[in-house]
Order: structure tokens, then C-alpha cells, then sequence
């Protein structure tokens, strides 16, 4: 089960896919290639904590052994966010591979994080 | 809020990245926005629906607790009416034998003659009690008359003149709404009793429009504005409580020295089963 905040989840992939990107996209397809993500949280607010769960689950569950998480609080580093162009938090970059996008929301929507993070065909 | 320098300086957004945002933010699914200066918590919204959550489950709770009550009520008034008022019934006929069947002496007789006053008096007492409880007249006679019949019962038993007005004749009410207006008058009326040194009140019970207006008006001393703010005051929450289960609104203004008036808005079809025909009091 997802770990749901009250409402339906928002997922943005926001920033399109480079053209140098592709290869690696391509290799993050394969099923092989570590995922490295950084997520952006305020503290222990509600979406923020959904969000944190839910990333786990889910590396957990389809990147088992071959995933980073970066938890960056902007509270503690707002320098970082602002460097990242964090505008709101929870905000999820993957840092590797270089998919090129961004999700903001507490990564509720299991199915559609999967698909902006080209994990739909791994599940275990 | 927690303020921050940061050292540098934030890139244009996209309209994408924009629209992202947007989305975000009307999902409820931001915690906090991140600025050149701060961090604002995002916090608004949950928290207005969690208190809008908490605020509906607390009036579910209050109605289910109010006819809990009710039937308690009622329950009591059986019981006091059936057990207590048999058995006075039965020493007042006692009293009565021994004052017809037996020779006594004058101080005697006196004593019993007393006593026969007590009883009766504690007769009525009882018979009030069980009908404040559970007033039957208001399954007997409908809401306008019951209203009616307790501003004349007010009268009596303080010393306050009370008057009933009303635009309403002949019309039936649910159960539950007529029950609910005639506790909240019940409940003004003991304030009126109580706090406001009052020598007169007024009970309106009105159509307007498609809501019934019921307002309690006495020329007391008026309730401080102080009073009036403060949530828990002269029973003002369950009052209002009973008008929220009708989907009302209740008001509570005062003036020094000019008396209180208590207001509540129901809309009518939570009250009244059919449109009754309007007239004069």
C-alpha cells in the first residue's frame, strides 16, 4: 500500500529529457544502472514524511540493492534547494540516472512515479 | 517560518515548472515553499480541513450523545412520573383516610392537613419535573403550542412576563427539529432566569422567507460582549450544537442595560413538514 497523504497525489515531471540524457535513459531502462535521487523535504511535515516513506517503499521494492536517497531538510539547507531550484517541497530529483525530470508531491501515485521514473516494467 | 540567506540567486521558472507548482499546491501535497529570503510553511489548507474533519465528527458525536440523552430523559421522566407520582398518589389517599376514618385531635388533624398540602404540592412538582424531562405536549400538541404553554409555565413559576409571538398556525413539525427548538428556548429561558434580572421576555417563533426564525428576547441587563465570545458561556454550545444539527446559525447579541437576544436561523423544511399557513398571533 502506498503511504497516502489526504489527498490524491500530484506527480510532475517537469524538466524534459536532454538529448544527452537518452543514452542513460535507455540504460536506466535496462534495469541495471543504480538510481542515485534526492529528495527535498520540509521537515517532518505531513507530505513530507509521505514522501520519504514512499520512496523507500518503493526502492525497496524495485530498486532493491541499487538505490541512493539524499534527504536534504530546507530548513537545514536551503542553499542546496535554491541551488537545485527547489520552489516547494516534497520535491524528488533523480540524480542518476539523468532522466532529466523532477516530481514534486508526496509520490503517492505509485503507478505514475514508476512511469516518470521508467521502473513500470521491473517490479518485482 | 524559518528565515534563510541563501547564497544564491534562483533561475527564471518555466511556465512547466510553474504549472507543476500549481498543480501541487491545489493537490495539498506541498509542505512548504521555498523563497530567496524563507521557507513558508504550506500549511493552511490541511489545516482547515482537518479542523472542518474534527468539527463534523464532533457534531456527529454531539447528536448522537443529545438523543442518547433524550431517551434517557424520557426514560426518567417515565420512571418519576409511573413510580414516584404512584406513590404519592397512594400516600396523599392515605393521608386523606386517615383524616376521615380516624378520630383526631385538633393538632393532629392540623399535622395531616399539612402534610396532605405537601404531598399535592410535591405532586405537582414531580408532574413538572417529568414534563420539563420529556415534554409530551410537544408530541400532543406541535411545536407553537408547547411554546406557548411554556412562556405561560415561565411566567409562573419566575415572576417574568413572558409572551409568545408567532407568524406560524397549524403546522407539523419533525420530531426531532421541534425538539431541538424547544430545548434551545428551554435553555434561553433559564439563562433569562438565571443571569439576566429580566421583568420581561419575549419568545418569537417566525417564518421568514424559508427559514423559521425562533428569537428570545428579554429586557434584562444584557449579557457582556465578553460573555458572548466566549465559546462555553451560559450554555451557548449546545444551543448552538442543536441549531448545527439543523443545519442553523445561532446569534447572541447583548447591550447593557437594554437585555439579550438570542437568535436562530433554521431553514424550515428541517423543522417543518409541511409550509404552514401564516397569521397573527
Amino acid at each position: 500500500m502506498p503511504h497516502a497523504g489526504r489527498r490524491p497525489a500530484a506527480i510532475h515531471a517537469h524538466r524534459a529529457p536532454r538529448t544527452g540524457a537518452r543514452a542513460k535513459t535507455e540504460s536506466a531502462a535496462n534495469g541495471s544502472e543504480t538510481y542515485a535521487f534526492r529528495l527535498f523535504v520540509a521537515g517532518s511535515e505531513p507530505n513530507s514524511t509521505t514522501a520519504r516513506h514512499n520512496l523507500t517503499r518503493l526502492c525497496e521494492q524495485y530498486l532493491p540493492g541499487r538505490h541512493r536517497i539524499d534527504i536534504v531538510d530546507v530548513f537545514e539547507s536551503a542553499a542546496l534547494a535554491l541551488k537545485h531550484h527547489v520552489l516547494v517541497t516534497p520535491t524528488l530529483i533523480v540524480l542518476k540516472p539523468r532522466l532529466g525530470v523532477t516530481l514534486l508531491g508526496n509520490l503517492s501515485e505509485t503507478r505514475q512515479v514508476l512511469a516518470t521514473l521508467r521502473l513500470n516494467g521491473h517490479g518485482r | 517560518m524559518n528565515t534563510t540567506k541563501p547564497p544564491a540567486q534562483r533561475r527564471k521558472t518555466t511556465t512547466q515548472e510553474a504549472e507543476a507548482v500549481v498543480h501541487a499546491l491545489r493537490t495539498h501535497q506541498v509542505d512548504a515553499i521555498v523563497g530567496e529570503r524563507d521557507v513558508s510553511f504550506v500549511r493552511l489548507k490541511q489545516v482547515e480541513l482537518e479542523l472542518e474533519s474534527s468539527r463534523d465528527e464532533l457534531r456527529i458525536l454531539a447528536t448522537r450523545l443529545e438523543s442518547q440523552r433524550e431517551s434517557e430523559r424520557a426514560e426518567v421522566a417515565r420512571e418519576i412520573h409511573d413510580e414516584l407520582g404512584q406513590s404519592l398518589t397512594s400516600l396523599q389517599l392515605g393521608l386523606a383516610w386517615l383524616t376521615y376514618t380516624v378520630t383526631l385531635t385538633p393538632p393532629v388533624r392540623a399535622k395531616l392537613a399539612s402534610m396532605s398540602a405537601l404531598v399535592r404540592t410535591t405532586i405537582r412538582s414531580v408532574k413538572q419535573v417529568a414534563v420539563r424531562l420529556r415534554p409530551g405536549v410537544l408530541d400532543e400538541l406541535g411545536l407553537v403550542k408547547t411554546l406557548r404553554s411554556e412562556a405561560k409555565a415561565f411566567t409562573e413559576h419566575t415572576g417574568v412576563q413572558c409572551r409568545f409571538e408567532t407568524n406560524l398556525r397549524n403546522v407539523a413539525c419533525h420530531r426531532a427539529g421541534s425538539l431541538a427548538v424547544f430545548r434551545i428556548v428551554q435553555a434561553a429561558l433559564t439563562n433569562v432566569a438565571r443571569h439576566a434580572q429580566a421583568s420581561s421576555a419575549v419568545i418569537g417563533l417566525m417564518k421568514r422567507r424559508n427559514d423559521l426564525v425562533v428569537t428570545v428576547k428579554d429586557n434584562g441587563r444584557g449579557i457582556a460582549k465578553t460573555l458572548v465570545a466566549k465559546p462555553g458561556a451560559c450554555g451557548v454550545i449546545g444551543m448552538r450544537e442543536r441549531a448545527l444539527t439543523l443545519d442553523g446559525t445561532l446569534a447572541l447579541a447583548g447591550s447593557r442595560g437594554k437585555g439579550t437576544t438570542l437568535t436562530v436561523r433554521i431553514p424550515l423544511s428541517r423543522v417543518l413538514i409541511t409550509r404552514g399557513a401564516t397569521s397573527a398571533s
